[in-house]
């Protein structure tokens, strides 16, 4: 596996060391919270920087493989944006959220921005998943198998929508076309469409453990 | 929003809510439930929650192993960073950056030239290594925008930006005295927060970097009028 404590402990290319003001070991690191990590990210730690990376690398893909359905353009868009998180660090501000979900709306943002950069919007199917490297069970940490699950959920209550308020969330999110877009697509009117993307995300707000009640309807 | 959207709901403020949480709001309309945002409590409230769904969307996508030669590619390119900063672990000491590109206040009526006058370039760093940030005039739009340049390579910050106008993305270029700009190659749209980072490359020589909305897939010459400049001086 590509697990952090794997690669910092074996891999005789990393040249990376803690800095001094850190005073991290490397044990010590990994069980930072991402917050801390961005801290020294922050100051140009790229061995917190590398951690940070073994942690979201495989959502950050599953997204852009999702978005791009080419595996080599949502390489190119995963590279593009963590060097991008590298290189500004300093623009996380932990008020706005996690670090994962800065992480993956800058790799939406990407993914958006490579679409209309290269006009591929047509062959963006990801079923042919033989090309891509499922994540085994055998292979995972703890951590890992958490995030699987949380994954599961998330793909439960997505999956538990109507047919037609999941298609436009996904079409939204995934596919990145707006709502009059889809409404084109869709042969439906703009104010439907709209509507059917509240409903959806109601649901799924009531699904993952949120209040429906509070999101009004 | 539209009328039809209101009058469908009982709060009177329609079903933009969840299409501005998707990001799908074409960008007249992004900008227009912006504004409402401002005076409603309750779709500040909805688009909270909806945020809270909208964060764990990625992982509703298949999951797969990232590659390791991705690992490698991106770890490179930071070990080549490292190296090009001297060796030095410590690229730079930047927290002062995060408090630079904290969310503005926004200049009400505003029409022509909106926010930031340059004020003077400010540098970060230590261990001979350094980030000049630089404030950008931001024209005809709302929003800040700042270029950070570490080691002749360029970030482009910007924040609380109108996202380009419909079938247009913003194109970046490098502007050179007594040439024409340069394009970087660098093309983005904002977030629904108005929010974008842009690695705009090496910028040696250049005494500004430019911003233009462009038709989707970018032009090899500006069609339009700069509407963010940044100053390289």
């Amino acid at each position: 596996m590509d697990g952090s404590l794997r690669a910092i402990e074996c891999d005789p290319t990393t040249v990376f060391r803690a800095p001094k003001t850190a005073r991290q070991s490397q044990t010590d690191i990994l069980t930072l919270a991402d917050e801390d990590l961005m801290t020294l990210v922050q100051d140009g730690a790229a061995h917190a920087f590398e951690v940070l990376f073994d942690r979201h690398a495989d959502v950050a893909f599953s997204l852009a493989y999702r978005m791009c359905g080419r595996r080599s353009m949502a390489e190119d868009v995963v590279q593009d944006a963590f060097l991008s998180l590298w290189r500004s660090g300093a623009s996380y501000d932990r008020a706005r959220g996690s670090v994962r979900s800065w992480v993956l709306s800058v790799v939406h943002n990407r993914a958006i921005d490579a679409f209309r950069r290269e006009a591929v919007r047509t062959s963006r199917d990801v079923r042919d998943e033989h090309v891509a490297e499922h994540v085994a069970a055998s292979e995972q940490t703890e951590t890992e198998v958490e995030r699987r699950d949380e994954a599961r959920h998330v793909r439960s209550a997505l999956g538990e929508l109507p047919a037609d308020q999941r298609q436009v969330i996904e079409l939204a999110f995934f596919g990145g076309f707006t709502h009059t877009q889809i409404a084109e697509m869709l042969k439906l009117p703009a104010g439907t469409v709209k509507g059917r993307m509240r409903l959806g995300l109601t649901k799924m707000r009531g699904a993952l453990g949120g209040d429906p009640a509070r999101a009004v309807l | 929003m539209s009328t039809r959207d209101r009058s469908a709901d009982p709060r009177g403020c329609g079903d933009d809510v969840a299409a501005y949480a998707l990001g799908a709001l074409d960008p007249a309309e992004a900008e227009a439930f912006r504004a409402h945002l401002k005076t409603c409590a309750a779709c500040r409230e909805e688009l909270a929650a909806f945020k809270t769904v909208v964060d764990v969307l990625p992982m509703g996508a298949p999951q797969h192993r990232a590659p390791r030669r991705l690992r490698r590619r991106v770890m490179s390119a930071v070990e080549h960073d490292v190296r090009e900063r001297g060796g030095q672990p410590e690229r730079r000491r930047r927290p002062a950056l995060g408090r630079l590109v904290s969310r503005p206040v926004l200049a009400v009526g505003a029409l022509v030239v909106a926010a930031a006058i340059a004020v003077g370039v400010i540098v970060i760093g230590n261990s001979g290594s350094s980030t000049r940030v630089f404030d950008a005039k931001v024209i005809g739009e709302r929003g800040s925008a700042k270029v950070a340049v570490t080691d002749g390579r360029a970030q482009l910050i910007v924040r609380d930006f109108s996202p380009p106008p419909a079938g247009k993305i913003y194109e970046v270029w490098l502007s050179r005295k007594g040439q024409n700009p340069t394009p970087t190659g660098a093309l983005f749209s904002v977030t629904s927060s108005g929010d974008s980072d842009v690695d705009v490359g090496k910028v040696h020589g250049a005494d500004a970097v430019l911003v233009t909305p462009e038709p989707k897939g970018g032009t090899s010459a500006p069609t339009h009028t700069p509407v963010i400049d940044a100053p390289l001086r």
